[in-house]
Protein backbone atom coordinates (compact mmCIF):
# COMPACT_ATOMS: atom_id res chain seq x y z
CA UNK A 1 0.00 0.00 0.00
CA UNK A 2 1.34 3.12 -0.90
CA UNK A 3 2.11 5.71 2.38
CA UNK A 4 3.63 8.37 0.51
CA UNK A 5 1.77 9.71 -2.74
CA UNK A 6 2.77 12.50 -4.94
CA UNK A 7 1.01 13.33 -7.95
CA UNK A 8 1.10 16.52 -10.65
CA UNK A 9 3.75 18.43 -8.21
CA UNK A 10 4.67 21.52 -9.94
CA UNK A 11 6.77 24.24 -7.69
CA UNK A 12 8.35 27.48 -9.24
CA UNK A 13 10.45 30.83 -7.41
CA UNK A 14 9.79 33.67 -9.19
CA UNK A 15 10.64 32.78 -12.60
CA UNK A 16 12.46 29.91 -11.71
CA UNK A 17 10.34 26.72 -12.57
CA UNK A 18 12.14 23.87 -9.80
CA UNK A 19 9.45 21.13 -10.52
CA UNK A 20 7.02 20.73 -13.47
CA UNK A 21 5.22 17.23 -13.06
CA UNK A 22 7.23 15.28 -10.08
CA UNK A 23 5.02 11.55 -9.23
CA UNK A 24 6.04 8.74 -7.29
CA UNK A 25 4.61 6.64 -4.22
CA UNK A 26 6.65 5.11 -1.63
CA UNK A 27 5.19 1.64 -0.14
CA UNK A 28 5.11 0.80 3.94
CA UNK A 29 8.42 -0.07 5.30
CA UNK A 30 9.83 0.71 1.80
CA UNK A 31 13.24 2.93 1.77
CA UNK A 32 12.96 5.36 -1.60
CA UNK A 33 16.31 6.51 -2.49
CA UNK A 34 16.08 10.02 -4.43
CA UNK A 35 18.52 10.93 -6.81
CA UNK A 36 19.24 13.53 -8.98
CA UNK A 37 21.85 16.62 -9.59
CA UNK A 38 22.80 19.09 -7.09
CA UNK A 39 19.39 22.37 -7.17
CA UNK A 40 17.67 19.52 -8.61
CA UNK A 41 14.91 20.16 -5.99
CA UNK A 42 15.16 16.90 -4.37
CA UNK A 43 14.87 19.12 -0.79
CA UNK A 44 12.27 20.65 -2.09
CA UNK A 45 10.12 18.00 -2.64
CA UNK A 46 11.29 16.70 0.99
CA UNK A 47 10.05 19.61 2.29
CA UNK A 48 6.86 19.36 0.74
CA UNK A 49 6.35 16.31 1.81
CA UNK A 50 6.04 17.72 5.31
CA UNK A 51 4.54 21.24 4.48
CA UNK A 52 7.53 23.41 4.44
CA UNK A 53 6.98 24.36 1.13
CA UNK A 54 3.89 24.42 -0.47
CA UNK A 55 3.49 23.63 -3.62
CA UNK A 56 1.99 25.27 -6.99
CA UNK A 57 -0.24 22.71 -8.14
CA UNK A 58 -0.67 18.68 -7.28
CA UNK A 59 -1.56 16.27 -4.56
CA UNK A 60 0.16 14.56 -1.37
CA UNK A 61 -0.79 12.21 0.45
CA UNK A 62 0.74 10.64 3.33
CA UNK A 63 -1.10 7.72 4.88
CA UNK A 64 -4.29 8.79 2.52
CA UNK A 65 -4.55 11.95 4.05
CA UNK A 66 -4.17 14.88 1.21
CA UNK A 67 -2.10 17.74 3.25
CA UNK A 68 -1.10 20.37 0.42
CA UNK A 69 -4.50 22.42 1.96
CA UNK A 70 -3.61 21.96 5.56
CA UNK A 71 -2.98 25.05 7.45
CA UNK A 72 0.30 25.10 10.01
CA UNK A 73 -1.93 24.36 12.75
CA UNK A 74 -3.14 21.01 11.04
CA UNK A 75 0.28 19.62 10.04
CA UNK A 76 1.31 19.10 13.15
CA UNK A 77 -0.29 15.86 13.56
CA UNK A 78 1.07 15.15 10.23
CA UNK A 79 4.37 16.45 11.56
CA UNK A 80 4.31 14.09 14.45
CA UNK A 81 4.22 10.79 12.37
CA UNK A 82 6.85 12.28 9.24
CA UNK A 83 10.28 13.09 10.37
CA UNK A 84 12.51 15.35 8.69
CA UNK A 85 16.47 14.73 9.29
CA UNK A 86 17.91 18.41 8.12
CA UNK A 87 21.33 17.81 6.22
CA UNK A 88 23.64 19.50 8.93
CA UNK A 89 21.30 18.42 11.63
CA UNK A 90 19.67 21.76 12.14
CA UNK A 91 20.67 21.55 16.53
CA UNK A 92 19.32 24.26 18.39
CA UNK A 93 22.09 25.68 19.26
CA UNK A 94 21.07 27.80 22.29
CA UNK A 95 20.17 23.82 24.03
CA UNK A 96 22.14 21.02 24.94
CA UNK A 97 21.48 17.72 23.66
CA UNK A 98 20.26 16.35 26.43
CA UNK A 99 17.43 19.40 25.74
CA UNK A 100 17.88 18.83 21.95
CA UNK A 101 16.60 15.94 22.14
CA UNK A 102 14.10 16.35 24.74
CA UNK A 103 12.17 18.90 23.13
CA UNK A 104 9.64 16.82 20.84
CA UNK A 105 9.21 14.44 24.13
CA UNK A 106 7.90 17.55 26.21
CA UNK A 107 6.02 18.83 22.99
CA UNK A 108 4.20 15.95 22.00
CA UNK A 109 4.44 13.34 24.87
CA UNK A 110 3.16 13.24 28.67
CA UNK A 111 6.31 11.46 29.87
CA UNK A 112 7.45 12.85 32.97
CA UNK A 113 11.18 13.93 33.62
CA UNK A 114 12.25 10.47 35.05
CA UNK A 115 10.84 9.06 31.58
CA UNK A 116 12.36 11.68 29.02
CA UNK A 117 15.61 11.48 30.79
CA UNK A 118 15.42 7.45 30.27
CA UNK A 119 14.13 7.74 26.91
CA UNK A 120 17.17 10.22 26.43
CA UNK A 121 19.95 7.80 27.79
CA UNK A 122 18.56 5.05 26.07
CA UNK A 123 18.78 6.66 22.44
CA UNK A 124 22.26 8.03 23.18
CA UNK A 125 23.84 4.89 23.87
CA UNK A 126 21.92 3.43 20.93
CA UNK A 127 23.82 6.27 18.94
CA UNK A 128 27.34 5.74 20.40
CA UNK A 129 26.82 9.20 21.85
CA UNK A 130 26.43 8.19 25.28
CA UNK A 131 28.35 10.92 28.16
CA UNK A 132 27.28 13.96 25.40
CA UNK A 133 24.09 15.37 27.17
CA UNK A 134 25.56 18.13 28.49
CA UNK A 135 27.56 19.07 25.45
CA UNK A 136 26.36 21.88 22.92
CA UNK A 137 25.95 21.70 19.36
CA UNK A 138 28.76 23.81 18.38
CA UNK A 139 31.31 21.46 19.91
CA UNK A 140 30.15 18.58 18.38
CA UNK A 141 31.96 17.36 15.14
CA UNK A 142 29.79 16.96 12.22
CA UNK A 143 29.16 13.77 12.58
CA UNK A 144 27.81 13.94 15.75
CA UNK A 145 25.60 16.83 15.09
CA UNK A 146 23.98 14.94 11.89
CA UNK A 147 23.89 11.92 14.38
CA UNK A 148 22.24 14.42 17.34
CA UNK A 149 20.00 15.67 14.71
CA UNK A 150 18.49 11.80 13.34
CA UNK A 151 18.34 11.12 16.88
CA UNK A 152 15.79 13.86 18.10
CA UNK A 153 13.72 13.36 14.61
CA UNK A 154 13.06 9.93 15.41
CA UNK A 155 12.64 10.02 18.79
CA UNK A 156 8.79 10.08 19.44
CA UNK A 157 8.63 7.01 16.20
CA UNK A 158 7.38 8.67 13.33
CA UNK A 159 6.13 6.43 10.72
CA UNK A 160 8.06 7.65 8.28
CA UNK A 161 11.44 9.22 7.90
CA UNK A 162 12.68 11.72 5.68
CA UNK A 163 16.86 11.90 5.47
CA UNK A 164 18.07 14.48 3.75
CA UNK A 165 21.53 13.85 2.59
CA UNK A 166 22.30 12.23 6.02
CA UNK A 167 25.52 10.83 4.79
CA UNK A 168 27.01 13.89 2.87
CA UNK A 169 30.85 14.88 4.29
CA UNK A 170 30.96 12.06 7.08
CA UNK A 171 33.75 9.90 7.56
CA UNK A 172 33.72 6.09 7.13
CA UNK A 173 32.91 5.65 10.63
CA UNK A 174 30.15 8.15 10.61
CA UNK A 175 28.02 6.53 7.23
CA UNK A 176 28.07 2.89 8.59
CA UNK A 177 26.63 4.10 11.74
CA UNK A 178 23.83 6.17 10.13
CA UNK A 179 23.50 3.33 7.43
CA UNK A 180 23.18 1.09 10.49
CA UNK A 181 20.60 3.16 12.29
CA UNK A 182 18.41 3.45 9.05
CA UNK A 183 18.64 -0.44 8.41
CA UNK A 184 17.40 -1.15 12.05
CA UNK A 185 14.31 1.56 12.07
CA UNK A 186 13.25 -0.06 8.62
CA UNK A 187 13.27 -3.68 10.78
CA UNK A 188 10.96 -1.75 13.03
CA UNK A 189 8.55 -1.46 10.02
CA UNK A 190 9.52 2.42 9.26
CA UNK A 191 9.17 4.03 6.02
CA UNK A 192 11.68 6.19 4.55
CA UNK A 193 12.89 8.60 2.04
CA UNK A 194 16.55 8.69 1.06
CA UNK A 195 17.88 11.70 -0.44
CA UNK A 196 21.90 11.32 -1.21
CA UNK A 197 24.28 11.26 -3.41
CA UNK A 198 26.39 8.48 -1.61
CA UNK A 199 25.26 5.40 -3.77
CA UNK A 200 27.10 2.70 -1.83
CA UNK A 201 24.31 3.91 0.88
CA UNK A 202 21.37 4.03 -1.35
CA UNK A 203 22.50 0.43 -2.35
CA UNK A 204 23.21 -0.25 1.39
CA UNK A 205 19.43 0.97 2.69
CA UNK A 206 17.36 1.36 -0.34
CA UNK A 207 14.69 -0.66 -2.20
CA UNK A 208 14.14 1.47 -5.29
CA UNK A 209 15.60 4.54 -6.33
CA UNK A 210 14.16 7.67 -7.85
CA UNK A 211 15.63 9.67 -10.72
CA UNK A 212 14.89 13.66 -10.38
CA UNK A 213 15.73 15.65 -13.38
CA UNK A 214 14.31 18.91 -15.17
CA UNK A 215 11.18 18.84 -12.49
CA UNK A 216 10.53 15.21 -13.15
CA UNK A 217 11.20 11.75 -11.93
CA UNK A 218 12.55 10.52 -15.02
CA UNK A 219 13.15 6.82 -13.79
CA UNK A 220 11.94 4.53 -10.60
CA UNK A 221 13.36 1.02 -10.18
CA UNK A 222 14.37 -1.23 -7.69
CA UNK A 223 17.93 -1.21 -6.42
CA UNK A 224 18.34 -4.80 -8.20
CA UNK A 225 17.53 -3.51 -11.35
CA UNK A 226 19.24 -0.79 -11.52
CA UNK A 227 22.47 -2.60 -10.71
CA UNK A 228 21.75 -4.90 -13.56
CA UNK A 229 20.76 -3.27 -16.23
CA UNK A 230 23.37 -1.35 -18.14
CA UNK A 231 20.83 1.12 -20.18
CA UNK A 232 18.92 2.36 -17.14
CA UNK A 233 18.80 5.83 -16.90
CA UNK A 234 19.56 5.98 -13.29
CA UNK A 235 22.28 3.19 -13.99
CA UNK A 236 23.98 5.71 -16.43
CA UNK A 237 23.49 8.60 -14.36
CA UNK A 238 25.17 7.25 -11.41
CA UNK A 239 28.51 6.24 -13.50
CA UNK A 240 27.95 9.71 -14.21
CA UNK A 241 29.19 10.75 -11.12
CA UNK A 242 32.15 8.05 -11.14
CA UNK A 243 33.73 9.76 -14.63
CA UNK B 1 11.27 53.81 -5.25
CA UNK B 2 11.77 50.11 -4.85
CA UNK B 3 13.38 50.84 -1.91
CA UNK B 4 10.49 52.44 -0.59
CA UNK B 5 8.18 49.79 -1.79
CA UNK B 6 10.26 46.83 -0.33
CA UNK B 7 10.03 49.39 3.02
CA UNK B 8 5.96 49.27 3.15
CA UNK B 9 6.21 45.73 2.09
CA UNK B 10 8.43 45.25 5.14
CA UNK B 11 5.95 47.64 7.52
CA UNK B 12 3.18 45.39 6.38
CA UNK B 13 4.79 41.85 6.72
CA UNK B 14 5.61 43.10 10.03
CA UNK B 15 2.36 43.37 10.94
CA UNK B 16 0.77 40.27 9.77
CA UNK B 17 3.33 38.43 11.76
CA UNK B 18 2.57 39.99 14.75
CA UNK B 19 -1.02 39.56 14.47
CA UNK B 20 -0.47 36.04 13.42
CA UNK B 21 1.50 35.84 16.84
CA UNK B 22 -1.05 37.36 18.89
CA UNK B 23 -3.72 35.36 16.83
CA UNK B 24 -1.69 31.58 18.20
CA UNK B 25 0.38 33.38 21.08
CA UNK B 26 -2.35 33.23 23.69
CA UNK B 27 -3.42 29.57 23.09
CA UNK B 28 -1.80 26.69 25.58
CA UNK B 29 0.79 25.73 26.01
CA UNK B 30 2.38 29.29 26.93
CA UNK B 31 5.98 28.83 27.32
CA UNK B 32 6.35 30.73 30.35
CA UNK B 33 10.42 29.84 30.94
CA UNK B 34 10.97 31.62 27.49
CA UNK B 35 9.04 34.95 28.10
CA UNK B 36 11.70 35.04 31.22
CA UNK B 37 14.69 34.20 29.87
CA UNK B 38 13.97 37.06 27.02
CA UNK B 39 12.47 39.44 29.47
CA UNK B 40 16.22 39.02 30.93
CA UNK B 41 17.75 39.13 27.54
CA UNK B 42 16.28 42.24 26.50
CA UNK B 43 15.74 43.86 29.78
CA UNK B 44 17.91 43.09 32.47
CA UNK B 45 20.97 43.49 30.28
CA UNK B 46 20.00 46.30 28.98
CA UNK B 47 19.92 47.95 31.79
CA UNK B 48 23.09 49.77 32.39
CA UNK B 49 23.41 50.65 28.77
CA UNK B 50 19.79 53.20 29.16
CA UNK B 51 20.30 54.20 32.45
CA UNK B 52 23.82 55.52 31.66
CA UNK B 53 22.19 57.55 28.28
CA UNK B 54 19.80 58.55 30.47
CA UNK B 55 21.86 60.12 32.97
CA UNK B 56 24.43 61.59 30.98
CA UNK B 57 21.73 62.97 28.47
CA UNK B 58 19.31 64.80 31.50
CA UNK B 59 22.89 65.85 32.81
CA UNK B 60 23.89 67.50 29.69
CA UNK B 61 20.25 69.02 29.11
CA UNK B 62 20.97 71.27 32.72
CA UNK B 63 24.22 71.86 31.56
CA UNK B 64 22.91 73.37 28.36
CA UNK B 65 19.84 75.30 29.59
CA UNK B 66 21.64 76.24 32.78
CA UNK B 67 24.27 78.21 30.87
CA UNK B 68 21.80 79.05 27.76
CA UNK B 69 19.45 80.65 30.06
CA UNK B 70 21.74 82.32 32.50
CA UNK B 71 22.44 85.03 29.92
CA UNK B 72 18.70 86.20 30.33
CA UNK B 73 18.62 85.43 33.91
CA UNK B 74 16.23 82.37 33.35
CA UNK B 75 18.30 80.00 35.22
CA UNK B 76 15.22 79.02 37.69
CA UNK B 77 13.70 77.96 34.37
CA UNK B 78 16.05 74.83 34.33
CA UNK B 79 14.36 72.13 36.79
CA UNK B 80 11.27 73.02 34.28
CA UNK B 81 12.16 73.14 31.38
CA UNK B 82 14.62 70.02 31.69
CA UNK B 83 12.26 67.92 33.52
CA UNK B 84 9.58 68.31 30.90
CA UNK B 85 11.21 67.60 27.93
CA UNK B 86 12.64 64.26 29.85
CA UNK B 87 9.51 63.16 30.46
CA UNK B 88 7.75 63.94 27.86
CA UNK B 89 10.30 63.24 25.22
CA UNK B 90 14.04 62.71 26.03
CA UNK B 91 13.71 59.93 28.33
CA UNK B 92 11.67 57.47 26.10
CA UNK B 93 12.76 58.26 22.59
CA UNK B 94 16.48 58.51 24.03
CA UNK B 95 15.75 55.46 25.49
CA UNK B 96 13.84 53.65 22.76
CA UNK B 97 16.40 54.56 20.22
CA UNK B 98 19.12 52.87 22.41
CA UNK B 99 17.29 49.76 22.74
CA UNK B 100 16.16 49.60 18.95
CA UNK B 101 20.10 49.47 18.34
CA UNK B 102 20.54 46.48 20.78
CA UNK B 103 17.23 44.72 20.95
CA UNK B 104 16.79 44.78 17.34
CA UNK B 105 20.23 43.84 16.28
CA UNK B 106 20.28 41.37 19.13
CA UNK B 107 16.72 39.93 17.88
CA UNK B 108 17.53 39.93 14.38
CA UNK B 109 21.18 38.56 14.41
CA UNK B 110 19.63 35.53 16.35
CA UNK B 111 16.52 35.03 14.47
CA UNK B 112 18.49 35.15 11.25
CA UNK B 113 20.97 33.02 12.01
CA UNK B 114 18.59 30.24 13.31
CA UNK B 115 16.63 30.74 10.34
CA UNK B 116 20.02 30.36 7.31
CA UNK B 117 21.29 27.64 9.78
CA UNK B 118 17.69 25.93 9.50
CA UNK B 119 16.56 25.67 12.91
CA UNK B 120 13.56 27.68 12.37
CA UNK B 121 12.43 25.07 10.02
CA UNK B 122 13.64 22.53 12.47
CA UNK B 123 11.20 24.45 14.97
CA UNK B 124 8.13 23.62 12.23
CA UNK B 125 9.04 19.96 11.22
CA UNK B 126 9.40 19.41 15.08
CA UNK B 127 5.55 19.77 15.15
CA UNK B 128 5.79 23.25 17.16
CA UNK B 129 5.50 27.02 15.91
CA UNK B 130 7.80 29.38 15.22
CA UNK B 131 5.77 32.34 16.42
CA UNK B 132 5.32 31.00 19.40
CA UNK B 133 8.53 29.38 20.28
CA UNK B 134 10.46 32.23 19.04
CA UNK B 135 8.62 35.31 18.13
CA UNK B 136 5.70 35.41 21.06
CA UNK B 137 7.96 35.24 23.90
CA UNK B 138 10.00 38.07 22.24
CA UNK B 139 7.37 40.21 21.77
CA UNK B 140 6.09 39.80 25.13
CA UNK B 141 9.35 40.32 26.65
CA UNK B 142 9.63 43.68 24.40
CA UNK B 143 6.50 44.77 25.73
CA UNK B 144 6.75 44.61 29.42
CA UNK B 145 10.59 45.38 29.38
CA UNK B 146 11.19 48.42 26.83
CA UNK B 147 8.17 50.65 28.78
CA UNK B 148 9.71 49.69 32.10
CA UNK B 149 13.56 50.61 30.94
CA UNK B 150 12.18 53.56 29.46
CA UNK B 151 10.41 54.27 33.00
CA UNK B 152 13.97 53.97 34.42
CA UNK B 153 15.31 56.11 31.78
CA UNK B 154 12.94 59.02 32.80
CA UNK B 155 13.85 58.45 36.16
CA UNK B 156 17.46 58.77 35.86
CA UNK B 157 17.33 61.45 33.86
CA UNK B 158 15.17 63.47 35.51
CA UNK B 159 17.85 62.88 38.30
CA UNK B 160 20.79 63.33 36.50
CA UNK B 161 19.22 67.15 35.58
CA UNK B 162 18.79 67.13 39.25
CA UNK B 163 22.52 66.61 40.05
CA UNK B 164 23.72 68.94 37.71
CA UNK B 165 21.30 71.51 38.81
CA UNK B 166 22.51 71.98 43.01
CA UNK B 167 26.18 70.64 42.35
CA UNK B 168 27.20 72.58 38.68
CA UNK B 169 24.46 75.55 38.71
CA UNK B 170 23.88 75.86 41.92
CA UNK B 171 20.23 75.70 42.64
CA UNK B 172 18.81 74.92 45.33
CA UNK B 173 18.21 70.98 45.27
CA UNK B 174 14.22 71.51 47.45
CA UNK B 175 13.46 74.14 45.25
CA UNK B 176 14.41 71.54 42.18
CA UNK B 177 12.64 68.98 43.40
CA UNK B 178 9.49 70.89 44.26
CA UNK B 179 9.55 72.55 40.68
CA UNK B 180 9.74 68.77 39.48
CA UNK B 181 6.95 68.09 41.20
CA UNK B 182 4.66 70.59 40.60
CA UNK B 183 5.53 70.93 37.02
CA UNK B 184 4.83 67.55 35.60
CA UNK B 185 1.35 66.39 35.62
CA UNK B 186 -0.16 63.10 35.57
CA UNK B 187 -0.54 63.50 31.51
CA UNK B 188 3.47 64.61 30.73
CA UNK B 189 3.80 60.96 32.64
CA UNK B 190 1.08 59.06 30.28
CA UNK B 191 2.67 60.84 26.88
CA UNK B 192 5.86 59.98 27.76
CA UNK B 193 5.31 56.71 28.81
CA UNK B 194 2.71 55.82 26.86
CA UNK B 195 4.87 56.22 23.84
CA UNK B 196 6.68 53.62 24.99
CA UNK B 197 4.34 50.65 24.54
CA UNK B 198 4.26 51.58 20.48
CA UNK B 199 7.97 52.16 20.86
CA UNK B 200 8.24 48.36 22.11
CA UNK B 201 5.92 47.33 19.17
CA UNK B 202 7.83 48.92 16.40
CA UNK B 203 10.77 47.53 17.98
CA UNK B 204 9.66 43.90 18.42
CA UNK B 205 7.81 43.59 14.94
CA UNK B 206 10.40 44.69 13.14
CA UNK B 207 13.65 42.87 14.34
CA UNK B 208 11.24 39.36 14.56
CA UNK B 209 10.31 40.10 10.84
CA UNK B 210 13.55 40.96 9.21
CA UNK B 211 14.94 37.71 11.33
CA UNK B 212 12.65 35.54 9.88
CA UNK B 213 12.87 36.83 6.32
CA UNK B 214 16.60 36.15 6.07
CA UNK B 215 17.66 34.95 2.90
CA UNK B 216 21.63 34.46 1.54
CA UNK B 217 23.58 33.07 4.40
CA UNK B 218 25.56 34.67 6.85
CA UNK B 219 25.76 37.94 4.51
CA UNK B 220 21.86 37.89 4.65
CA UNK B 221 22.18 38.26 8.41
CA UNK B 222 24.49 40.97 8.56
CA UNK B 223 22.10 43.01 5.71
CA UNK B 224 18.65 42.19 7.21
CA UNK B 225 19.93 43.07 11.00
CA UNK B 226 20.96 46.43 9.45
CA UNK B 227 17.96 46.88 8.06
CA UNK B 228 16.12 46.06 11.01
CA UNK B 229 18.29 48.57 13.10
CA UNK B 230 17.69 51.62 10.59
CA UNK B 231 13.69 50.61 10.30
CA UNK B 232 13.01 50.10 13.80
CA UNK B 233 14.92 53.39 14.61
CA UNK B 234 13.25 55.31 11.93
CA UNK B 235 9.95 54.37 13.15
CA UNK B 236 10.73 55.49 16.90
CA UNK B 237 11.65 59.29 15.53
CA UNK B 238 8.89 59.40 12.76
CA UNK B 239 6.12 57.81 14.88
CA UNK B 240 7.24 60.01 17.92
CA UNK B 241 5.74 63.01 16.04
CA UNK B 242 2.31 61.24 15.11
CA UNK B 243 1.90 59.96 18.58
CA UNK B 244 2.93 62.91 20.34
CA UNK B 245 0.58 64.66 18.20
CA UNK B 246 -1.68 61.58 19.60
CA UNK B 247 -1.08 62.04 22.93
CA UNK B 248 -2.28 65.84 22.88
CA UNK B 249 -5.58 65.06 21.56
CA UNK B 250 -6.01 62.50 24.05
CA UNK B 251 -4.75 64.72 26.84
CA UNK B 252 -7.23 67.32 25.68
CA UNK B 253 -9.95 65.34 26.44
CA UNK B 254 -8.99 64.56 30.04
N1 LIG C 1 13.07 29.24 -0.66
C1 LIG C 1 13.59 29.27 -1.90
N2 LIG C 1 13.58 30.42 -2.60
C2 LIG C 1 14.08 30.47 -3.85
N3 LIG C 1 14.62 29.43 -4.49
C3 LIG C 1 14.67 28.26 -3.85
C4 LIG C 1 14.15 28.12 -2.51
N4 LIG C 1 14.32 26.83 -2.13
C5 LIG C 1 14.92 26.21 -3.16
N5 LIG C 1 15.13 27.06 -4.20
C6 LIG C 1 15.72 26.73 -5.49
O1 LIG C 1 15.21 25.49 -5.91
C7 LIG C 1 16.20 24.71 -6.50
C8 LIG C 1 16.22 23.34 -5.87
O2 LIG C 1 16.73 23.43 -4.56
P1 LIG C 1 16.96 22.15 -3.64
O3 LIG C 1 15.69 21.41 -3.49
O4 LIG C 1 17.60 22.64 -2.41
O5 LIG C 1 17.97 21.30 -4.49
P2 LIG C 1 18.68 19.93 -4.09
O6 LIG C 1 18.21 18.94 -5.08
O7 LIG C 1 20.14 20.17 -4.22
O8 LIG C 1 18.27 19.59 -2.71
C9 LIG C 1 17.51 25.44 -6.36
O9 LIG C 1 17.84 26.00 -7.60
C10 LIG C 1 17.22 26.53 -5.36
O10 LIG C 1 17.91 27.68 -5.72
MG1 LIG D 1 19.29 19.60 -0.88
Amino acid sequence: MAIIEVNNFSKKFGNKIVHKNIEFQVNKGECLGLLGGSGAGKSVILRSLIGLEKPDTGSIKIEGEEIVYKTEKELIEIRKKVAYVFQNGALFDSMNVFDNLAYPLKEHTKLNQQQISDEISKILIEFGLDGNEHIFPSELSGGMQKRVGLARSIIINPHIVLFDEPTAGLDPFNTIKIQETILKLKEKGMTSIFVTHDMPSAFAVCDRLALVQEGKVTCIDTVQNVKKDENNIINQFIKGYYV
Amino acid sequence: MSKFKNFLEALGGAFHLILETIKIGFQRPIYTKLILDQIYHIGVRSLPLVLIVAASSGMVMALQFGYGLAKFGGKLYVPKIVSLSIVREMGPVFACLMLAARVSAGITSEIGSMKVTQQIDAIRALGTSPLKKIVFPRLTACMIAIPMLSAGAIIVGVAGGLMVGSLELGLDTQFYLQKIFTTIKLNDYLSGFGKTFFFAFFIASTSCYYGLTVTGGTQGVGHATTKSVVTSSILIVAGDYFLTKFFLVIEQWL
